[in-house]
């Protein structure tokens, strides 16, 4: 890894940063494939911040390189403001993370369990043990020997593993997997209580619906780099936006707006027409197609503007739309 | 999942984290007390392995020994004590030492690996602890398990070899009064001349017996003259008495290794001796299994490095390969082995010359090395090793 600047700074003096993660030039390389190449990355402090890729984009190995699971090739990062590697000891002592899934000691309870990780953190972690089964909901079944468990209630006790060390920084990989609908409606419940009391919840999540309503924030990898990020609204809101339009005579339609400056991209369906503007189109785009069609005499039956998800939002800006068609 | 957060955690509890990485001095390599105990625990509940070390270390000295109990409780003519000397070095030499080494290293392959296998590692990393720290406590931890095991089947051989021995000493099938001196061994030999001429061998010369009478001694301990002889019929008393001391003489180095129990002395250092093979076995197998990453292959080396290799190597000299035979553990720590015992591999006890010649100064260097670098390897491959 190169030098960082921020390492010859004391952790004490770095705990202020604003960012819970900061990355600059990380790469990690296996070989010929490079699985994150030169992330940049800011995750805000006091935010959900979804980061967000298809499979195989590099978003577990970036998570195992900021927890010092693998080392990085090049590049520096920080977590709470503090370098790592550097100062991988106290950064991690008020991190939580779960990494791919959660895997325990099986011929433990998962109380024992809490009990052997508490034991590698600070001496109040050992206190933190029935809180922390209390919160997942895992009170009730916590001397029971974990292979005895389900994945979803695996997945709570990593959970509770991560709030052993009372985290300023969550960092959950995939934490739906496994849940049921209710377990996923309270683990985003838990994340929103979570960032409510001032932690910072970075998620890695195929599940674009759950980190739309739980995420304020996300980053968008592909292919090893961040593409994307910042606020969702704000990324949103820079997607083009799609009109629908059932009409009278489609293909003349078509012909119609094609020949006008809207510059937009349109797509004939049996019913009429899909039109994708440009981002940043004001409404009264809407309104001059309206009034270009009943000028010519097609018939508009239905005239709707899309909003735009951030699922729709995710295939335009990654590869997998590309493949998809 | 609760998100009422009235009893759990809030951030409000949060130190800061300076202050409190700073505290438990989580990047320093020395694993902390509740790290060693939580790892007792973790091994100590693997119960399947606990028990299979219990039987291997305990249990086959107990029911051996129980066995012979109730023979010779049963029939006392037909079935020995229990006990005595002869016992506690045959078990010792033959059965702890070996077995002790492999219970260990079966032990201590299973701390070396398990928390990569049950996926624990990568949530013990992610606490911030040195990975150090980390491997370290494993050590302790396995020795507080392992050393008493051992010391639990050894005790039970050594109350029993003493407790059960034989009452009386049957030395070349006579039986002598135990723990005479010279003079005391040739005192009884000239009450007793004819047991003494009869019973225990002897081999002539210049001042030896000059008595040539055909006899034997049966097991009853009555002296048997072969038909055809006169016996002793021609000899005055002062000449059996004469000889008789003779020829105790002659077998009193003999006599004075055979007892009807160990001592003490040979007890605490037998003990300390198979301690010493059941810590290298853990400590090598630790330091294996964390190197490979995986349990079977390396207790099946370790099984191997015992009970295969060490055995050929030290009954076969390779002039080319001598000091590779040297470097053996198994070798090194034979040649510890307390005087009194029988030579389990070819190490220096037992009264005989070790079979490879090593130094008490090379022997220990060899143990203290193999230690250091299967500690450093395996310690160095957990530092390194991805999560």
């Amino acid at each position: 890894m190169t030098t960082s600047v921020l390492d010859d700074q004391s952790p004490v003096n770095l705990s202020d940063s604003p960012w819970a993660v900061e990355t600059h030039g990380l790469t990690k390389r296996f070989g010929d494939n490079v699985a994150v190449d030169d992330v940049e990355l800011l995750v805000p402090r006091g935010c959900a911040f979804g980061y967000l890729g298809p499979n195989g984009a590099g978003k577990t190995t970036l998570i195992r390189v900021l927890l010092g699971l693998t080392h990085a090739d090049a590049g520096t990062m920080s977590l709470l403001g503090y370098p790592v590697p550097r100062h991988r000891d106290v950064a991690l002592a008020r991190v939580g993370a779960i990494v791919d899934e959660p895997r325990f000691h099986g011929h433990l309870t998962g109380r024992q369990n809490l009990e052997i990780l508490a034991a590698a953190r600070e001496r109040a972690a050992r206190g933190r043990i029935d809180g922390s089964l209390e919160r997942v909901g895992m009170t009730h079944r916590a001397d029971d020997r974990v292979s005895k468990y389900s994945m979803g209630m695996r997945q709570r006790l990593g959970v509770a593993a991560c709030l052993l060390g009372d985290p300023q920084l969550l960092i959950l990989d995939e934490p739906m997997n496994g849940l049921d609908p209710a377990g996923m409606h309270e683990m985003r419940d838990m994340i929103l209580s979570l960032v409510s009391e001032g932690r910072t919840v970075m998620l890695s999540s195929h599940l674009l619906d759950e980190v739309e309503r739980t995420c304020d924030a996300v980053a968008i990898v592909d292919n090893g780099k961040v593409i994307r990020q910042g606020p969702i609204s704000e990324l949103l809101a820079g997607a083009s936006v799609e009109v629908n339009v059932e009409c009278s005579s489609p293909e003349r339609a078509r012909t119609i707006l094609s020949a006008t400056a809207l510059g937009a991209q349109i797509d004939v369906e049996t019913s009429g027409l899909s039109i994708h503007l440009a981002a940043g189109t004001g409404r009264d785009a809407i309104a001059e197609i309206n009034r270009l069609l009943v000028e010519d005499g097609i018939a508009v039956y239905r005239l709707q503007e899309v909003q735009v998800s951030l699922e729709s939002w995710f295939l335009q800006v990654t590869s997998r739309l590309g493949e998809s068609e | 999942m609760t998100s009422d957060s009235g009893s759990a955690l809030t951030a409000t509890q949060a130190a800061t984290p300076t202050s409190g990485a700073a505290r438990d001095r989580r990047g320093s390599w020395i694993p902390t007390s509740t790290m060693i105990t939580t790892r007792i625990m973790e091994l100590r509940k693997r119960r399947g392995l606990m028990a299979a070390l219990i039987v291997v270390n305990i249990g086959i000295p107990a029911i051996f020994l129980l066995v012979r109990l109730i023979a010779h409780a049963v029939a006392p003519k037909s079935y020995g004590p229990a006990g005595g000397y002869d016992i506690f070095t045959s078990l010792v030499a033959g059965v702890m030492y070996v077995f002790g080494f492999i219970v260990a290293a079966t032990l201590g392959c299973t701390a070396g690996s398990v928390d990569l296998t049950d996926g624990m590692f990568r949530h013990l990393v992610i606490t911030g602890r040195s990975r150090l720290a980390l491997y370290f406590a494993r050590i302790p931890a396995g020795l507080a398990i392992i050393v008493p095991m051992v010391a639990v089947g050894f005790t039970i051989v050594c109350a029993v070899c003493v407790f059960a021995a034989p009452t009386k000493l049957d030395y070349q099938g006579v039986p002598v009064p135990s723990g005479l001196s010279l003079t005391g061994f040739e005192s009884w030999a000239a009450q007793h001349p004819k047991e003494a001429i009869c019973g225990l061998p002897y081999r002539g010369g210049k001042n030896g017996p000059q008595v040539g009478v055909p006899c034997f001694i049966k097991q009853n301990g009555t002296v048997v003259i072969l038909p055809g002889s006169s016996g002793f019929k021609h000899i005055s008393p002062a000449t059996e008495k004469a000889d008789a001391v003779a020829i105790a003489k002659q077998n009193y180095l003999e006599y004075s290794r055979t007892f009807l129990y160990p001592s003490n002395s040979l007890m605490v250092k037998a003990g300390l001796w198979i301690e010493l093979e059941a810590a290298i076995g853990f400590i090598v197998g630790l330091g294996l299994a964390s190197l490979m990453g995986q349990r079977t292959v390396a207790v099946v080396l370790m099984i191997v490095l015992e009970i295969v290799l060490t055995p050929i190597f030290s009954r076969t000299a390779i002039p080319h390969l001598i000091n590779v035979q040297r470097g053996l553990v198994g070798l090194a720590t034979a040649h510890l082995e307390p005087g009194g015992l029988p030579r389990g591999i070819g190490g220096g006890g037992g009264g005989g010359p070790p079979l490879i010649p090593e130094s008490t100064t090379v022997a220990v260097c060899v143990i203290v090395g193999w230690l250091v670098v299967w500690t450093a390897l395996g310690a160095w491959r957990m530092s390194k090793r991805d999560a």
